[in-house]
């Protein structure tokens, strides 16, 4: 690799992320696994707050309430290795201002999305250069975004959302190899989670929406251990990956209640084993965008009381 | 928005008839100005625009060790300046490095030379051989901190795209300022291995660090092979400057400085099985850096009066002169305010900048790390000294944050 | 001791141009510089009122790192004071100064820049100067290291440099307003005064009646101060370049 004339650069061998003993070892500490202390339908508390960051025209900081395995490894410090991580975010809103002069004329403003990881966000160290995932990211954003602001208020305007991500969720519990069913499940919690707090900072700075738009995350997850796994899998809100065994699908979606409709949604992997209740006749894909759009709900309303602390201090000021 | 008309008259604020932030908009310069100096009927003290008296530092906060995937974290608020800084650990095995063989075999040669002449260094390295430590820090890269500014944190930088040339510089004077002030230890990122004796007990204890400086004086004749280091620790310093409103280094400084007193390395040995650099997990094993010093960042900047002082084909006074009329007009108006810590608003004011870092040692003694004065010609050697000294007051409150975090 | 060499406008494509040699640290830095400029691609960043000063710090034999932004910082806040950016024809306007690192140690990673940033002011200057880039005052530059046993000496060499215990480079005015300073290591305020000082004569070739009289001029004498030296360089070329009519006359 082309050393990075722009940017401090480490040793030009590379370096090796440490590797603890207890992971060489097999076996050793699967009863300290992560587990889900959550009823199904249980949400993760939000910290949802905006204003804080003054020279943007909005913003907000969004963090997820830590895991119960998490919590019990901050109080009583204990491995190295964290169980499992919690989201922490923060966005900012610049806009809407003037289009720069070379770009073309817009009737509607233009939306700009920008998600990009701290170095030190998840378990592997990420690049300086945004990735594919974090571009991913950028654009499903600004679908679920661009449905639920009104564009045709601000023509030959720009908005910027950039959304710096200082601890991300991970993609399934760090002991586990990984498995058929692995995929970047914690990607889809970063989403709704970035979802929810755009729709703040679009807020706090005061541009037009239809409705708040959140995001919520739903899963299949299968938590019996493989002898047993006639069992079907179950449905589950909010999930962390890190306290399951095994995720199956998921599905984000980025939900407007006040019009019952979805601006964005994203759903993975095999969604057909649902074992739903008796009687319930929809299928995996329909209970488990339900079930998303429950979890929006949920964050929905910790996402409109930030707005009216929001509100209730530019009133203050004015 | 009321037209321009309207601020013809500066420097009057009692007959505006605009609202204070349109007026702070469209006149900077005068509104400042009016705030610093309020005019002699009104009995207003001076005081600078965001409420601080001229001497004031922003409200300073912060935490330690909130991100859960790092080494050591913090997160350090200056007014409306935050920066979050992260630092991580990872393993830089010395059969990677292509110059190792010939500097190791000079380093260990010099090591020893020194040790047969019995000559101790100066008290503060007991053990260290400030030289090799310079060289294995330096040389080596162990220290790579970034500064991003990509983060939405002030209009003006497009995210995504290359660090502008503010980051850039940023991220060169926090490595700068960690290799002249020798903050980081090499001994701290050292993993050392002892090739074990023919005697069964010798493996048991080949991992004990501790033991070793001891061990190896004691049975230096016993014909031990001599210990080899086998990784160096790298850290991983990025800082992302979540919001800016003006003097981002020394907000950038602190969350480094925090963060690093935060970090913890893992116990690490040589696995002789493995081939490899293997760690314990255990939070009891692992051991906070040792570091030198607590070096405090602290900026200023210059408001002139004089609106047009910067830029004006002025003959400019000797200095000498100039320091006896400043003498005997002391009682009057001055001409110009040093500011310490410059919010945003302030900083696009000013062009004379200076910036101190101080430590202080364990006697109370002030001790200079840096001093930088550029872009006008007012500071000299009286301001600097006072700024010592006020730097040297911001150095206890730091100080005191920076302990309770 | 040999001093400094310089030469002025020896490229014939830039408004100015300047090269210079110091024998002590052994940097060898070319400049040059364009103005006033238009700069059409830095429409939205230009000044309405003044002129905008950039400068390119090219290293000899890399390309531009984190280290050169850096410097370059200095010398942009250093010059955009001296420079007049609102006379008549610089606003909107640029002054792009490239400075090119001939010769010299390689500036290491993390390294301060202090030992090559009086060479680089210097060369900066001669160029502006040979361009007639207008300006309110002149400067001179004095690098100085203080020893690990308190001695201070002025124009280190690069070994000298690395021991020292603190480095220090200051520019003055020719009035005496102390115009930059940057210091790094560890020193108390008492060893920064001396300093100052102590490059004030060497820049200025005066001594201010300090209390210990032992900071003698004697060793540069008058007439390798680091002030007349600008002025003796643009002298020589004023007098090549005229000899034509010196002769006549």
């Amino acid at each position: 690799m082309m050393a990075d004339r722009r940017r401090i650069n480490g040793p030009p061998g590379g370096t090796r992320p440490a590797v603890f003993a207890s992971n060489l070892q097999s076996g050793t500490s699967a009863t300290d696994r992560a587990q889900r202390q959550r009823q199904p339908s249980e949400l993760r508390k939000i910290f949802l707050k905006t204003g804080l960051i003054p020279t943007a025209s909005g913003s907000s900081y969004l963090e997820f309430e830590p895991s119960a395995s998490l919590a019990a490894a901050r109080a009583n410090p204990k491995s190295l290795i964290p169980p499992s991580s919690a989201l922490k975010l923060a966005c900012t809103v610049h806009g809407p201002k003037p289009l720069p002069r070379s770009a073309a004329f817009s009737p509607n403003l233009v939306l700009t999305t920008h998600i990009k990881y701290a170095p030190f966000a998840a378990r592997q160290r990420k690049g300086h250069i945004r990735d594919a995932s974090e571009r991913d990211l950028g654009v499903h954003l600004e679908t679920a975004l661009r449905g639920a602001i009104i564009a045709e208020r601000w023509p030959k305007s720009g908005l910027d959302i950039t959304i710096t991500i200082l601890e991300a969720e991970d993609d399934r519990w760090w002991g586990s190899a990984p498995d058929s069913h692995d995929a970047s499940w914690g990607m889809m919690n970063v989403l709704a989670g970035c979802i929810t707090a755009a729709s703040a900072a679009i807020a706090d700075a005061h541009i037009d929406c239809l409705d708040l738009v959140a995001g919520g995350v739903a899963a299949l997850v299968s938590d019996d251990s493989a002898s047993t796994s006639t069992v079907a899998p179950k449905l589950m809100l909010d999930t962390d990956p890190a306290e399951h065994r095994s995720i199956l699908s998921a599905c984000v979606v980025a939900y407007m209640p006040a019009r019952d409709e979805i601006t964005e949604l994203w759903l993975k992997g095999d969604s057909s084993k649902a074992s739903l209740e008796d009687g319930d006749d929809r299928t995996g894909h329909e209970a488990l965008i339900d079930g998303a759009v429950d979890a929006a709900r949920g964050a929905h309303a910790v996402l409109a009381e930030a707005v009216r602390e929001s509100l209730l201090k530019t009133v203050g000021q004015a | 928005m009321a037209p321009p008309a309207a601020t013809a008259a500066p420097s009057v604020p009692p007959s505006l008839s605009l609202p204070p932030s349109q007026f702070a908009r469209l006149q900077p310069h005068a509104y400042l100005l009016g705030h610093l100096s309020p005019p002699s009927a009104s009995n207003q003290p001076s005081i600078r625009a965001n409420g601080r008296a001229p001497s004031q530092f922003r409200v300073t906060s912060a935490n330690a060790g909130s991100l859960t995937h790092t080494n050591g974290s913090a997160v350090v608020r200056i007014g409306d300046t935050a920066a979050v800084c992260g630092v991580r650990a990872e393993l830089l095995h010395t059969e990677d490095i292509a110059s190792w063989s010939v500097s190791q075999a000079s380093g260990s040669n010099k090591r020893r030379r020194l040790a047969d002449l019995g000559e101790k260094p100066t008290e503060e390295d007991e053990d260290e051989d400030p030289e090799e430590d310079r060289a294995h820090i330096e040389d080596l890269n162990l220290l790579v901190p970034n500064l991003s500014l990509s983060t939405g944190c002030a209009p003006g930088f497009i995210p995504g795209a290359a660090p502008s040339a503010l980051a850039q510089s940023l991220s060169h004077q926090i490595l700068s300022l960690l290799h002249s002030t020798r903050l980081v230890r090499a001994d701290d990122l050292r993993v050392w291995y002892q090739p074990p004796n023919l005697g069964p007990e010798e493996l048991e204890r080949h991992n004990d660090e501790e033991q070793m400086d001891v061990d190896a004086e004691q049975s230096a004749t016993a014909e031990e092979k001599p210990r080899e280091i086998k990784a160096f620790w790298v850290l991983y310093i990025d800082i992302m400057i979540i919001s800016l409103a003006g003097n981002p280094f020394d907000a950038a400084w602190a969350a480094v400085l925090a963060a690093l007193r935060d970090t913890k390395l893992p116990k690490a040995w040589w696995d002789v099985d493995n081939e490899t650099i293997v760690c314990s997990d255990s939070v009891a094993d692992a051991r906070k850096l040792s570091l030198r010093g607590l070096p405090v960042a602290s900026s200023y900047g210059v408001f002139e009066a004089d609106a047009a002082a910067g830029w004006r084909a002025n003959v400019i006074p000797d200095a000498v002169e100039e320091n006896a009329q400043a003498q005997k007009d002391k009682k009057g108006s001055p001409e110009r305010w040093i500011l310490a810590d410059p919010d945003g608003y302030e900083e696009g004011l000013i062009q004379e900048r200076a910036c101190v870092v101080i430590d202080k040692e364990k006697d109370g003694k002030t001790t200079i790390v840096k001093m930088e004065k550029n872009g006008g010609w007012t500071v000299d050697t009286e301001d600097l000294r006072q700024l010592v000294e006020m730097s040297a007051r911001r150095w206890d409150e730091m100080k005191r944050i920076l302990e309770q975090c | 001791m040999t001093g400094p060499t310089a030469s002025l406008s020896h490229l014939s494509r830039a408004d100015g141009s300047a090269s210079f040699k110091c024998p002590t640290t052994g940097y060898n830095v070319l400049g040059s510089v364009n103005a006033p400029i238009e700069l059409p691609a830095r429409r939205d960043a230009l000044k309405p009122e003044e002129a905008t000063v950039e400068v390119f710090v090219k290293p000899g034999n890399t390309t531009a790192g984190v280290g050169e932004r850096y410097v370059e910082g200095i010398l942009r806040t250093m010059l955009q004071k001296v420079i007049l950016g609102r006379e008549r024809g610089f606003p909107r306007r640029g002054v792009v100064i490239t400075l090119a690192i001939l010769g010299g140690d390689a500036v290491e990673r993390g390294d301060s820049y202090l030992t090559l940033l009086p060479a680089l002011l210097q060369t900066s200057l001669l160029t502006l100067l040979s361009a007639g880039v207008p300006m309110s005052m002149t400067f001179s530059t004095a690098l100085l290291a203080v020893t690990k046993s308190g001695d201070i000496i002025s124009d280190p060499s690069p070994v000298d440099a690395k021991t020292a215990s603190s480095l220090h480079v200051l520019a003055f005015s020719p009035k005496g307003h102390l115009l930059l300073n940057e210091s790094q290591g560890r020193f108390d305020f008492d060893t920064w005064e001396s300093v100052r000082e102590r490059a004030y004569s060497s820049c200025r070739g005066a001594v201010i009646t300090g209390s210990d009289g032992d900071i003698a001029m004697g060793e540069e004498g008058e007439d390798s101060r680091a002030e007349d030296f600008i002025r003796e360089t643009v002298e020589d070329h004023l007098h090549r370049d005229y000899a034509w009519k010196i002769d006549s006359a």
